[in-house]
């Protein structure tokens, strides 16, 4: 029998509490012990969260029930992300959770459905897809599993409250075991052999040793920056926002079953609304607003009254250059940073957990427990490409707009991209193919949302879509529009079917903020 | 919408004749004109094709009927390959086109055999496969059932008679209204931005197009990134045999002192041959016996509006018998990004990308089977672990060296069970396992392992004989 594993989380915001609870799930006991250190004098940074489709994975895979979790957090679901003002003023889009109708003769529905706009249809491609029209409608519904049901063809998140998800992973957690200690972290202790982390050191002078580190820490990146120096790749030419400033406010009108992301004078603005009340925030770059200036124009285009003064954040868009470097692995933002645009923080965080959990091994054969590099560079290598794809889906959101009033959008407009992410846009420009890939986020349907919402019009469809007879593919498309929007009428009001799921219980005033 | 409409292929092996019904079903609706220059020396070096699995998909695409393929072609079935001597004399195992076990929870069961073998216990992938047992004992019948049972846990390619596969595609595509022209190019008209607008026929006829699809090996290209330090056979030598009545549903590959020999059932022959390295047998070489190869691929496949399938894109010993699946992967790509009448720049770009990428990967999977494991002893078996690997196979053997796991990327056409196959019977021991999957393995016990294997074996002992079952296929309906 091999030795437990010595796990050491350091820091107990969503992300250390989502390793605890992910480890404490999956790995049995006997095979680790899992400790975690948070300071009850260091905030987290907490606000409002989006999630994506993916954490419902994430949930499954360690047992957490879907329903309590969201009564637990005044949680709201989610079908997808409204962009507001961002190719042009005035232009709205929404990027679902879910399919544009269904691939006909071995193509894309979109081909079809450009190649009908020919033939004279106007209907425009988001009344092919239910999530979005139910998003416009405020309505919401399970999936149903019958494959075959126009009602199959969405998946749906959840925006929370993240310190109460943070506080419900941790009775989670700690109901399987996982020590939680409160102190603050005063110093680190390097082996001297090899720069492994030996131990942290507490303010009260504790020490608390481990095999593995998880450096949960923030921003500062505590272990994998402060103490081993890894190093950062900075995206900040690409994706130039670099502070924030958020602010909750009381609810005013009906709760929308989507996150709103609002284009602004050097930035933008995000609304995620929960059963309790509005998480708002104004993600711009210093270089293009002061920091007066960004929080009194956030504060005036609240929908409801403002519950608290803003709160600042700073960051920088970028990579750590290892997530696991030695024995310690960075996962949330001491890993890297990607602005919130298209609420990936969360599945940042939860891609770094299992792909730990897949690739640690059982080294039953050690007296001292080793990573083997040639494993903890796979982890890397799969790290980085997660990273690297959401940046190029990020980037174009910035890049692709017409806007010419304010200087960031025109720096966006002009700047130089990836040439991974010129690639992909020229291909879709062209004949609106999207390039698609075995692993990392978004699929088709969010690069079509994004690439058609930012007003890149392809100049030709896929000609195999013409295999399709013209009339049969008018009636066709009427016959999808029909059953999406009967599908979406039929659905539930979305706080009406809130209030019978998982209706939060009041908070106490003091927990509001 | 303007779309090319004159298509010529240059070529006149299976690959053409297959790109050629491929484009006109895919494009039906446009009526492609579709011709085929058929240049000598269109067979494939081997004198035979075996196909993975793929390869019914495509002929389901372009509507070829098995019984029908099978009765015109003399094919058999193939359930896998065997490789024997890889790992020294004596040594065997199986690449079979199938499952290993059943998967524990979302674990593979073969990870139940690593764990197995760091035990000190046997862990053969091939005690718990129907496809390599019933291979073994020469038995074949075709998958049946639900998703669940074991009678559908593989599936199965075949060996080909290429001449008469050939002549068989051509025939269909004939009757398809595909237009074949024979002959040899003498010159090349280009337009001024270097598009190919008229071959020029020695004969004096001239073949004009809009896109043009080569599918021989061009000689005399110096575009390559050649492969031959990794893999050093350079030459393909065949012979019929008589057939074998004890014939078995299985490509067999055998390691020889400069490279490897193939022997493969046919209904009506027994095909052998040898791949081999004319520095490492010298006397093969002195009588200049065979066709040389050329291990590597073309830096671009597709350029203005040429497009380069099959043999003309990729030159790769045939260790994994994935050429025509190579040539199919092409056609696809080719159809998916077929191109408008100009500004094709974009279409060529990501049909090079995604095809390089495609390549690289059936070069590693090829590669490793030279490099997984204990090596055969011989001159020549040292000189193909003299080079370091790409760093893509680097990081899949040493991955799985260190932890059991193996990372698939995008385009790669073996997965994860293809890789397990052969890794674990070159004899490669993992370090380690992954902590989340060691305990999930506790739930298996050795006597249901056992359990499958009886079972396993009381199936394919009541499956028919490979030709027997063929013939029974060959059979005039009542």
């Amino acid at each position: 029998m091999s030795k437990p594993l010595n796990i050491v989380i350091v820091g107990g915001g969503t992300a250390g509490w989502m390793t605890a609870a992910a480890f404490s799930s999956v790995f049995p006991a006997g095979r680790s012990r899992i400790r975690l250190i948070e300071s009850s004098e260091i905030g987290i940074v907490g606000v409002g969260e989006a999630t994506l489709p993916h954490i419902r994975f994430f949930n499954q895979r360690i047992g957490i029930d879907e329903r309590e979790l969201m009564a637990k957090t005044q949680a709201t679901f989610k079908l997808g992300i409204e962009f507001c003002d961002w190719a042009r003023l005035g232009d709205s889009y929404i990027h679902p959770f879910g399919a544009y109708g269904s691939r006909m003769a071995g193509v894309s529905f979109h081909h079809h459905w450009l190649r009908a706009q020919s033939l004279g249809e106007t209907a425009p491609l988001e009344s092919y897809s239910l999530p979005i029209v139910a998003s416009r409608l405020n309505r919401f519904a399970l999936p149903s599993d019958d494959a075959s049901s126009v009602k199959s063809t969405f998946g749906y998140a959840f925006q929370f409250d993240a310190s109460l998800y943070a506080a419900y992973l941790r009775g989670f957690a700690e109901q399987r075991g996982v020590e939680r200690t409160d102190g603050k972290i005063v110093d680190v202790q390097l082996r001297g052999t090899d720069g492994w982390i030996e131990s942290v050191k507490l303010a009260d002078g504790s020490i608390v040793s481990g095999d593995l580190f998880i450096d949960c820490s923030g921003f500062r990146g505590l272990l994998i920056e402060q103490a081993l120096k890894t190093g950062y790749d900075e995206w900040t030419k690409w994706l130039p926002c670099d502070r924030a400033a958020a602010v909750p406010c009381e609810n005013a009108g009906p709760l929308t079953p989507y996150t709103r992301a609002t284009a602004r004078e050097a930035g933008w603005q995000w609304r995620i609304p929960l059963q309790h009340r509005m998480g708002n925030g104004y993600v711009y770059s210093s270089g293009f607003i002061s920091d007066d200036e960004a929080a009194s124009k956030l504060m005036s285009r609240l929908d409801g009254k403002a519950l608290a003064d803003p709160r600042f954040l700073r960051f920088t868009a970028g990579r750590r250059r290892k997530t696991w470097n030695r024995n310690c692995v960075a996962i949330g933002l001491s890993g890297g940073f990607l602005e919130p645009l298209e609420s990936t923080s969360i599945y940042l965080i939860q891609i770094a957990i299992t792909s730990l959990i897949d690739y640690l091994t059982d080294e039953q054969a050690q007296a001292e427990p080793s990573f083997d590099p040639r494993t903890v560079d796979a982890f890397n290598r799969w790290i980085e490409m997660e990273y690297d794809r959401v940046r190029d889906f990020l980037i174009l959101h910035y890049h692709a707009t017409e806007r010419d009033d304010a200087p960031i959008w025109n720096y966006c407009r002009t700047m130089e991209i990836p040439d991974s992410l010129k690639h992909k846009m020229e291909l879709f420009r062209h004949r609106a193919r999207v390039v698609t890939y075995k692993d990392g986020l978004f699929l088709e349907p969010s690069w079509l949302a994004v690439y058609f919402g930012q007003r890149i019009i392809p100049r030709n469809y896929d000609p195999l879509a013409d295999a399709v007879d013209g009339a049969a593919l008018t009636r066709k498309l009427q016959q999808v529009r029909e059953q999406v929007n009967d599908a979406a009428v039929r659905m539930w009001d979305h706080s009406r079917f809130l209030n019978s799921y998982c209706p939060a219980a009041p908070l106490d005033k003091g927990m509001m903020s | 919408m303007n779309i090319a409409s004159r298509v010529a292929i240059v070529g006149g092996d299976a690959v053409a004749w297959i790109a050629a019904l491929s484009l006109l079903k895919a494009f039906r609706h446009r009526k492609l004109e579709i011709t085929v220059l058929e240049t000598a020396g269109g067979d494939d070096p081997r004198g035979i094709r075996w196909t993975l699995p793929s390869q019914r998909g495509m002929h389901a695409l372009i509507g070829i009927d098995e019984t029908d393929l099978l009765r015109a072609t003399g094919a058999t079935y193939k359930l896998g390959t065997e490789y024997s001597g890889f790992q020294g004399e004596g040594s065997r195992y199986s690449h079979a086109h199938g499952d290993i076990g059943n998967d524990i929870g979302a674990a593979p069961f073969y990870k139940y055999l690593v764990r197995e073998i760091l035990a000190g216990r046997r862990g053969n992938p091939e005690d718990y496969s129907l496809a390599a047992v019933a291979a073994k004992l020469g038995r074949f019948a075709r998958p049946m059932g639900d998703d669940t049972a074991l009678t559908s846990s593989f599936t199965y390619g075949y060996h080909l008679d290429d001449h008469a596969y050939v002549a068989y595609l051509r025939s269909l595509a004939q009757r398809a209204g595909i237009a074949r022209i024979e002959g040899v190019v003498a010159g090349v008209d280009r337009a001024e931005d270097g598009r190919v607008r008229v071959l020029h026929l020695a004969d004096g006829q001239t073949l004009a197009a809009d896109v043009f699809i080569e599918t021989a090996e061009d000689t005399s290209a110096t575009d390559l990134c050649d492969w031959s330090a990794w893999l050093p056979c350079d030459r393909i030598v065949h012979a019929p045999m008589p057939a074998d009545a004890s014939s078995r549903p299985v490509t067999q590959i055998t390691a020889e002192n400069a490279g490897w020999s193939w022997r493969v059932p046919l209904a009506n022959a027994t095909a052998i041959g040898h791949v081999y390295c004319s520095a490492f047998d010298g006397q093969a070489a002195r009588e200049s016996q065979g066709t040389p190869l050329r291990n590597g691929r073309r830096r671009r496949f597709w350029e203005g509006n040429v497009v380069r399938l099959g043999a003309a894109a990729m030159q790769l010993e045939p260790l994994a018998g994935a050429d025509l699946h190579f040539a199919q992967l092409g056609i696809v790509n080719l159809i998916e990004l077929f191109p408008f009448d100009a500004g094709s720049e974009v279409e060529g770009a990501e049909y090079n990308r995604v095809m390089t990428e495609h390549a690289d990967a059936l070069r590693d999977f090829t590669i490793a089977h030279y490099r997984a494991g204990k090596p055969r002893d011989g001159e020549f078996w040292k000189a193909t672990r003299g080079t370091a690997l790409p760093d893509t196979l680097a990081h899949k053997l040493d991955l799985f060296a260190a932890s059991g796991r193996i990372d698939i990327r995008d385009h790669e056409t073996f997965e994860e069970l293809d890789w397990a196959w052969i890794l674990l019977g070159a004899g490669v021991v993992p370090q380690s396992l992954e902590l989340q999957i060691v305990s999930r393995l506790d739930a298996v016990k050795a006597d249901h392992a056992a359990a499958l294997n009886t079972q396993i074996h009381w199936l394919t002992s009541s499956m028919p004989r490979h030709l027997d079952y063929l013939q029974r296929q060959l059979a005039p309906r009542p």
